[in-house]
């Protein structure tokens, strides 16, 4: 029962982590429903900042996962200034194969960093010591990663529901051409959408990278396990995401925990979601929380 | 109209069935044929050695699976982002069989053909039922499909034991009527093959283009209600080109798995898919010209991209490699900029230039 309740924590703590990835790629398509194929690429991008930034310039580690944010978010911004912008109207399909050649390039740039081909891990700066309770364990590390997780969640979902940002988003996600009618700048909110997406993902970044260590194939596996949440949260809800993200998080780590070891199995957990990506695509297009008015053939 | 087609100045169609000949007029008729002659018979003319075979096999298979890419991306219109994983089902098809019977079962080796056909429907089959939430969804999610499908095939390679665990598997020398393929002539014996099964799957495509089916692939690709309206099945024309691109793929891996004599994961990998996709983008998607022009410019970008590597590489410190963040940088970008400034693709630029000789000296 203990190694239950022990799965069902671990789970919730990666569950989290994918409810905050998953939030920027649905700030992305509700706004501009452009599927960016490149966010596992941008959590690294802001995992790797962080860690640059701590380690090899020395800045206080609090502070640096606050500059990775803000410089992947002007990244993310010129990335949409510069790529996307000029696809506006253009069809859908030629905006998504840009994401891919992005996901591409930033693979590329990756790998000329010495995190392409290296693990590192951020320095330690809470206690070693887990925190126990009846047999049932959580590391700092994870347990501060879970309330920063759910405290940007919070603050994301203000922004939606009450900013005027958030409100002209939702605007333009609901009716472009009503929302232009009424004095929204379009394509001021794509590019506000892709650098909150960025923010979001390079918080995601941080925490991944203070949990799990530094490993470029990590965090690019958790940008792509992205894509189930989603599907299974319904493409354009943040609730969505959320109850998803937790949702695949414990199916993971009940699949690595029951399956693994036995009847030849092995890595249950990295799989499981695309199956149950495809079955949802057959059976529940829409998700659980996604509107009902989804492009049917 | 002019009776005498040699000397029309232009292309005069009085029937339908005029307009979709396969090959619009004589002459191009006879430039294809003048063409396919020099590519049987060069390798006899010029010296030629293992290793730029190789090359020249890779493009042609390359070519063969973009063709169906092509059909899926091109013009119906579904990105799809594992069409790598597709290649790798062929491919393993004839591997798996070598890991049932042993490498050199005679199935693999005399009864080749067989193989290759086999593992391009093994591939339909993969391609059809991924291709499944076509029935209710578009694009967007489709995209999601086969990049989901390209995970649970890597995951399936890596961790099952059948499979080597994603190791080589290897593949026996095939025969031939004159006894086995030996090491001299394997890659010179695979290009007339591999032609040979190209060129018939570009008559085939050209073909499908002109029928039925092909003009439900255009209809649904730009206008999927309107298709429906006109009596056509927007959802089965999809689940059928998921399925053409999957058979096309299928025989690429089989040929892949022949001409390298084993099979490995690392080559049907998501960079992989991205480079396919590449490929179809840089050809131009939905011509089917392109299907050629796009494999043949990325793999000589490559080539050039792994000089470069080379060279920078002897100034760079040991422990990088520059040619693994070259690649996915340069055909990142390369399907960036296509699309942002001709996303006609090289296509595009042949039509130009073929429109520019065809009127000669006036200018349109």
């Amino acid at each position: 029962m203990t190694y239950f309740f022990q799965l069902v924590l671990s789970g919730v703590v990666v569950g989290s982590i994918y409810a905050l990835s998953a939030l920027g790629f649905v700030l992305i398509y509700k706004s501009s429903r452009v599927l960016n194929i490149a966010h596992g690429q941008l959590i690294a991008t802001g995992a790797f900042i962080a860690y640059a930034l701590t380690v090899w310039v020395g800045i206080p580690i609090y502070l640096s996962f606050f500059i990775s944010m803000v410089l992947t978010f002007f990244l993310t911004m010129s990335v949409e200034r510069i790529f996307l912008r000029r696809l506006i109207g253009e069809p859908i399909i030629s905006v998504i194969m840009v994401t891919i050649g992005l996901m591409s390039i930033l693979d590329g740039l990756i790998y000329l960093t010495p995190f392409g081909s290296e693990n590192f891990s951020f320095p330690r700066f809470l206690p070693k010591e887990p925190i126990s309770m009846a047999g049932v364990s959580i590391s700092w590390t994870q347990l501060v990663g879970v309330i920063i997780t759910f405290a940007m969640i919070g603050a994301f979902s203000w922004f939606f529901k009450k900013s005027t940002v958030g409100i002209s988003m939702r605007a333009v996600s609901d009716d472009q051409l009503a929302s232009m009618s009424i004095g929204i700048s379009v394509p001021r909110v794509f590019g506000l959408a892709w650098a909150t997406a960025g923010l979001s993902a390079a918080a995601a970044g941080g925490i991944i990278g203070n949990i799990t260590g530094l490993n470029f194939d990590t965090l690019h596996a958790f940008g792509i396990t992205v894509f189930p949440v989603v599907i299974l949260g319904g493409l354009d809800s943040i609730l969505g995401a959320v109850v998803a993200g937790i949702i695949m998080g414990l199916i993971q780590q009940f699949a690595s925990g029951y399956l693994d070891g036995n009847w030849g199995l092995n890595g249950t957990g990295t799989v499981l979601p695309y199956i149950i990506l495809l079955i949802i695509l057959l059976f529940k297009p829409h998700g659980l929380f996604g509107i009902h008015e989804i492009e049917r053939v | 109209m002019s009776a005498n087609r040699w000397l029309a100045t232009g292309n005069y169609f009085t029937t339908y069935k005029e307009e979709q000949r396969i090959f619009l007029t004589h002459t191009d008729r006879l430039i294809f044929s003048f063409f396919l002659v020099c590519v049987f018979v060069w390798p006899l003319v010029f010296e030629t050695n293992n290793k730029s075979m190789l090359v020249v096999d890779n493009i042609l298979i390359a070519m063969i699976a973009v063709l169906g890419l092509n059909l899926v991306t091109g013009f119906a219109g579904l990105i799809s982002i594992g069409h790598a994983a597709f290649v790798g089902v062929g491919a393993y098809t004839v591997a798996s069989v070598s890991r049932v019977m042993g490498d050199d079962y005679i199935l693999l080796t005399h009864a080749w053909p067989a193989m290759i056909l086999a593992s391009g429907l093994v591939g339909a089959v993969f391609g059809a039922m991924v291709g499944l939430p076509a029935f209710r969804l578009k694009h967007l999610y489709l995209a999601i499909a086969t990049l989901s499908f390209q995970m649970i095939f890597q995951w399936t390679i890596n961790f099952m034991e059948f499979f080597n665990q994603g190791q080589t598997i290897f593949v026996g020398r095939i025969f031939w009527l004159n006894g086995e393929v030996g090491r001299n002539e394997h890659y010179i014996f695979w290009y007339y093959v591999i032609l040979i099964i190209l060129v018939l799957l570009g008559f085939m495509v050209r073909n499908l283009l002109r029928t039925r089916f092909g003009r439900c692939l255009i209809a649904v690709r730009d206008n999927d209600r309107a298709a429906d309206a006109m009596g056509m099945h927007p959802g089965l024309t999809k689940v059928y080109a998921f399925g053409l691109a999957g058979f096309f793929a299928g025989i690429a891996g089989a040929l892949h798995a022949y001409l390298y004599r084993g099979v490995g994961i690392e080559s049907f990998t998501l960079h992989e898919s991205i480079t396919y996709l590449a490929m179809a983008i840089v050809g131009g998607l939905g011509t089917l010209n392109g299907s050629f022009w796009g494999p043949a410019a990325i793999k000589m970008l490559e080539l050039q991209v792994e000089k470069i590597a080379e060279h920078a590489g002897d100034m760079m410190p040991a422990s990088m490699n520059l040619a693994t963040a070259l690649r996915p940088l340069t055909f990142g970008l390369v399907i960036v900029l296509f699309l942002m400034f001709e996303p006609r693709g090289i296509a595009n630029w042949w039509r130009i230039i073929r429109s520019y000789f065809k009127l000669w000296p006036f200018r349109y």
